[in-house]
């Protein structure tokens, strides 16, 4: 449970492309209110600043303007509570320690006991569907198994907001399927905030409540899908004809971005 | 199977030493190669065990020069590399002296050293130490930085302080480097002792080599050789059993046996 929302008003992000380059607008005038609880993907081409707004919220970009809030606090202030979990697209594990260590390395660096920390590891090693390889190596583990761990050790400091970055991209269409489906089901149990970066429509309309089109150069809001696909929701959702009228309405709109 | 593999890796070069050692006796015994050009195997292997003043008591000063210096020489050379990796300022004004210093023959940096340090073992320890510095500093230094962004991104979330982010993920991510820059060192050092022994020493088997040379007495020479590279061997062997321990997730150490 949470009842942390993240709001965007008037940012707009901006760098330099390198010494001497011209200044890139990477996002430019965004406003955004996501409710507590809510599930919302940012969808659009590649250069829209989808992963840059993304990367805002997690304290690893400052707005050039305008103001980023979580839950009325800032993103730092947010960062420094560990109340942020952030799934990248790579799974980005330490590869000399196991799974369970991994895992519990927010934890770990945030001083909770030994003790405390391996049973909630534990836990979320089987919330995500991988228990029996806590101490397994992540080399030894395939993309799929290794991006769950990711996402449980995004999860092990119970933050208030998840964000992930493409988290499924660079997995095959089968295993993306099943972390869909397992990410449906913890985000509808856990009601975190969850905002999602990615390319896919479908995969957007499939898990939100709200699917934000992106257009680029410079990045901004091009519309807001409200998703209005009863919960809980399985992967099944797919073959309603509601899923598709919407993934179609968010392709034209996706499309239209670049006219 | 693991350990008929490892038995089929250990029988070729034991069957390749027989074979040259062997075919080595017979050579200079049929052509009676006299012995101060190349002593035959036999005589190496006397002049090891019953010559006059133990070949071991001099390697034993020997390998405590190395092992003593290559610690100092590493020790100093991972501070150097630390600071390097963290201070782009650092860096910038002492990487270009390091590198300069490290063309320096050591040849010609042992007589000054000794001349600070005395004919002592302490001069020799200094040599090695000074020998055996660079590699470990400038792979060191490439390790710290060689860690992966994402990753620190993860840190940067979790809100790791500088030790935290240093210990649980810099310092790992560095260590299949410091271990080729170990590996170096070591080598080095056996290098640093026999050198600096050369210049000026009256103990250690870079002095047995000298003395044996000037007394023509080759066997001798020899046998002293084959102790140092006995020596380099079992150090070098030592750092990689260490690195073998302390890394066995990296690629490099990966055995297609147990992985597939």
């Amino acid at each position: 449970m949470t009842d942390t929302g993240v709001r965007f008003a008037d940012v707009s992000i901006s760098y330099r492309g390198g010494k001497g380059a011209a200044t890139v607008q990477a996002v430019s005038g965004v406003d955004l209110a996501i409710a507590p609880g809510e599930f919302v993907s940012l969808v659009g081409p590649s250069g829209c600043g989808k992963s840059t707004l993304l990367r805002t919220l997690a304290d690893l970009l400052t707005p050039t303007s305008g103001s980023v809030t979580i839950g009325g606090a800032s993103p730092r202030e947010m960062r420094l509570a560990r109340k942020l979990g952030f799934v990248f697209q790579e799974s980005a594990l330490l590869e000399w320690r196991t799974i369970e260590d991994n895992v519990m390395l927010p934890l770990e660096i945030a001083g909770v006991a030994y003790a405390e920390r391996r049973e909630r590891a534990r836990a979320l090693i089987a919330l995500v569907g991988i228990a029996g390889f806590e101490r397994s190596f992540p080399r030894q583990l395939s993309g799929g198994m290794r991006q769950r761990a990711s996402i449980a050790r995004a999860m092990s400091t119970d933050p208030e907001v998840l964000l992930m970055d493409e988290p499924f991209g660079a997995l095959d269409q089968i295993t993306r399927d099943r972390l869909n489906l397992e990410l449906l089901e913890i985000s509808q149990r856990e009601r975190m905030t969850v905002v999602f970066v990615t390319h896919s429509i479908a995969e957007a309309v499939l898990l939100s409540d709200r699917v934000v089109i992106m257009s680029p150069r410079p990045g901004r809001i091009r519309c807001i899908l409200p998703i209005d696909l009863p919960r809980p929701r399985a992967l099944s959702v797919r073959h309603e004809p509601r899923f598709a009228e919407l993934a179609a309405l968010g392709l034209a709109e996706l499309e239209g971005g670049f006219v | 199977m693991a350990l008929s593999s490892r038995a089929g890796v250990a029988w070729p070069p034991v069957l390749a030493f027989v074979v040259v050692v062997g075919a080595w006796e017979a050579i200079v015994r049929a052509y009676q190669v006299p012995s101060y050009l190349v002593p035959a195997p036999s005589a190496i292997w006397t002049a090891l065990w019953f010559d006059n003043g133990s070949i071991f008591g001099q390697a034993a000063i020997t390998t405590l020069e190395a092992v003593a210096g290559f610690a100092i020489g590493s020790l100093i050379g991972a501070l150097v590399g630390i600071g390097c990796a963290y201070s782009l300022l650092l860096s910038r004004a002492i990487l270009p002296y390091v590198i300069a210093a490290n063309t320096i023959p050591v040849v010609g940096i042992a007589p000054i050293v000794i001349l600070w340090f005395g004919s002592g073992i302490a001069s020799k320890i200094a040599v090695t130490a000074l020998l055996s510095f660079f590699p470990l500093a400038v792979n060191m230094m490439r390790g710290l930085q060689s860690y992966d962004r994402t990753v620190m991104d993860v840190f940067h979330i979790a809100a790791a302080n500088g030790f935290q982010r240093f210990f649980k993920m810099r310092l790992p991510s560095a260590l299949p480097y410091i271990f080729v820059g170990l590996k170096l060192n070591v080598s080095f050092a056996v290098v640093g002792a026999i050198v600096a022994e050369f210049v000026q020493a009256d103990e250690g088997l870079g002095f047995v080599i000298m003395s044996a040379y000037k007394n023509l007495n080759m066997p001798r020479l020899w046998a002293a050789m084959a102790v140092t590279a006995l020596i380099g061997i079992v150090l070098f062997a030592v750092v990689a059993i260490v690195e073998r321990l302390v890394i066995p997730w990296h690629d490099s150490m990966r055995d297609p046996a147990l992985t597939s």
